[in-house]
């Protein structure tokens, strides 16, 4: 196989609060590998684990057991290699958009002229060419979630994680960022693990979807997204992707009923 | 029914610019007001000048003052006083303040220390300043150096404390070394509070420096007020209460005009609402 991995998760455990009566058992023996520049998409109930799995893999968590190795490395510590985008943006409201940008270049300690135009590339990218010294708080929730994919671009992290990036964005906007995405993605072939609740979203987007089980979270199972490249919203309507579709939906719909009545009185999380 | 939120830019702009003058001329017409009742009631004999001076014989008290210069002298003193010992708890307050509010063990080395402190008023350390310091000017700095640091420190451990763990997460996520996390995140994320703070304490050492000078001091609006006691001149009295008042909003008006400078993204925050 030519194909390399660049991912290992080997058996992840995660308990928070382990030992504790609160104690919860987020993921167990969770096991995947990614291959590079593969565009794997997560979906699965709420709780399930989504969001500890990305911040086991961005290092803002430690596993209870098991380990993730990034390019044979073990993941221990935060790790810049694997560049998140975070739900709520965590965009420097201090910072304008150019120096939201300019942050990971900064970080490396590039010279001037050259952050500059990385930053000056990527803010071209999105589209936000004339918002450089606008504010975060002065930009809509699409225009803020574009400087984030802008500053992660520019920060060139080996991984990209994308915790439900286009969740809070209307059906128009993220529409149009899906296919920004897409379209990034074909260009720098980045391997990206991206989270979202929305089916539709990750057939459009991913090479490979994966299905996690409800709590504590693991592989249920791994589709391979055939749809062929490139991708537009007009596939929503051949018979391969409603195939698809209702196969994903098979499994995701399982899980969440066999969450909802092992848990009866869960109090909804977040 | 048109709703406002249609309304031009222009349009709201003007309209706010209305609002601004509006309440300008309502409160200019209310300290007129105050100052015509006040005039009326203690030229008319109905109030003793001897318990409250009329608006004019304290005008003219202060136009004494003023054209001899001796007011702006003792405006000068206090201020220089508050200057130096607001400026001096500021530099001792903010770095200390970020390492305790970014290290844990600092903070539970320091913390029963700043309890012990914190509640102490600023006159109590009047007698241990004089025995130290003396009377001269050491002892007026020490003394809202005192009053004021425990609060400044509080403030800038807090605001520290209180910067969003997502945002110092996603620097590191960007590469952000600890040094970087504190410059780029930490610092600009506790300046708002900080600043707020240190407003308070500014105000604070007011309170600080005139009490000092009611006790011990030959210069400065607290000497001049407790002078002006001894000689039953009321006006006189008056005219360092308004000094003090004028003084204070003065430099009020000056410190709102640096924090738009320096927090130039919280006042496109504050525009969005
Ligand atoms: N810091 C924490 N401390 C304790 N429990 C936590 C913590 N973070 C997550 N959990 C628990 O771990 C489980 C998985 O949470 P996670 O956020 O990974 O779910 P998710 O799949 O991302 O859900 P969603 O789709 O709603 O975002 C949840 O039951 C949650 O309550
Ligand atoms: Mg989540």
């Amino acid at each position: 196989m030519a194909v390399s991995t660049i991912i290992v998760a080997d058996r992840v455990t995660k308990i928070f609060a382990e030992g504790r009566r609160d104690e919860v058992a987020a993921l167990q023996d969770l096991s995947l590998e990614v291959n590079e520049g593969e565009f794997i998409c997560l979906v699965g109930g709420s709780g399930c684990g989504k969001t500890t799995f990305l911040n086991l893999v961005a290092g803002f968590l430690s596993p209870t057991d098991g380990v993730i190795y990034l390019r044979g490395r073990r993941i221990a510590g935060i790790e810049p290699r694997a560049g998140m985008i975070f739900q709520s943006y965590a965009l420097l409201p201090w910072k304008t958009v150019f120096g939201n940008v300019e942050f990971g270049p900064k970080m490396k300690r590039l010279p001037k002229a050259e952050r500059r135009a990385i930053a000056e590339r990527f803010i071209r990218m999105v589209g936000l060419t004339g918002f450089e010294h606008f504010y975060p708080g002065q930009l809509s929730g699409g225009m803020q979630q574009r400087v984030t994919l802008a500053r992660l671009l520019a920060a060139d992290p080996e991984v990209f994680l994308m915790d439900e990036p286009f969740a809070a964005l209307d059906a128009m906007t993220r529409q149009v960022m899906q296919e920004e995405l897409i379209r990034i993605h074909e260009q720098s072939r980045k391997t990206t693990i991206f989270v979202t609740h929305n089916i539709d979203e990750a057939l459009i987007l991913a090479d490979r979807i994966i299905v996690m089980s409800a709590r504590p979270g693991r592989v249920k199972t791994s589709i391979q997204n055939d749809l062929p490249r490139p991708r537009h919203v007009d596939m929503q309507l051949s018979p391969r992707y409603l195939e698809l579709k209702t196969q994903i939906w098979g499994h995701v719909e399982e899980e969440v009923r066999r969450h909802i009545e092992a848990t009866p009185r869960d109090p909804g999380e977040r | 029914m048109a709703s406002t939120g249609e309304r031009p830019r222009t349009g709201r702009a003007r309209a706010r610019l209305g609002e601004t003058w509006r309440s300008f001329a309502l409160g200019t017409l209310s300290v007129i007001v105050l100052l015509s009742v006040w005039q009326a009631v203690t030229a008319g004999g109905y109030i003793s000048p001897i318990f409250l001076p009329s608006p004019l014989q304290v005008f003219r008290q202060a136009r004494r003052y003023v054209t001899d210069g001796s007011l702006f002298w003792h405006v000068m003193s206090s201020g220089r006083r508050v200057l130096i010992g607001f400026v001096l708890a500021a530099i001792v307050a903010i770095p200390l303040g970020i390492v305790l509010g970014t290290s844990r063990v600092a903070k539970a080395l320091f913390d029963p220390i700043l309890s012990i402190i914190r509640p102490l008023p600023s006159l109590s350390w009047i007698p241990l300043t004089i025995l130290w310091f003396g009377i001269d000017e050491g002892q007026k700095y020490a003394i809202v150096f005192m009053g004021t640091f425990a609060s400044a420190l509080l403030y800038v451990m807090e605001s520290t404390r209180r910067v969003d763990p997502l945002l110092i997460k996603a620097a590191q996520n960007l590469g952000a070394t600890r040094v970087d996390v504190l410059r780029e995140v930490i610092l600009p994320g506790s300046l708002p509070g900080i600043i707020s703070g240190l407003k308070v304490c500014l105000a604070l050492s007011w309170t600080c420096v005139l009490s000092a000078e009611m006790v011990a001091a030959t210069q400065g609006l607290g000497a001049l007020i407790w002078f002006a006691k001894d000689w039953n001149n009321m006006a006189l009295v008056m005219v360092g209460m308004v000094s003090i008042s004028v003084t204070v909003l003065m430099i009020d008006t000056a410190f709102r005009a640096i924090e738009d400078r320096i927090l130039p993204w919280e006042r496109h925050q504050r525009r969005r609402d």
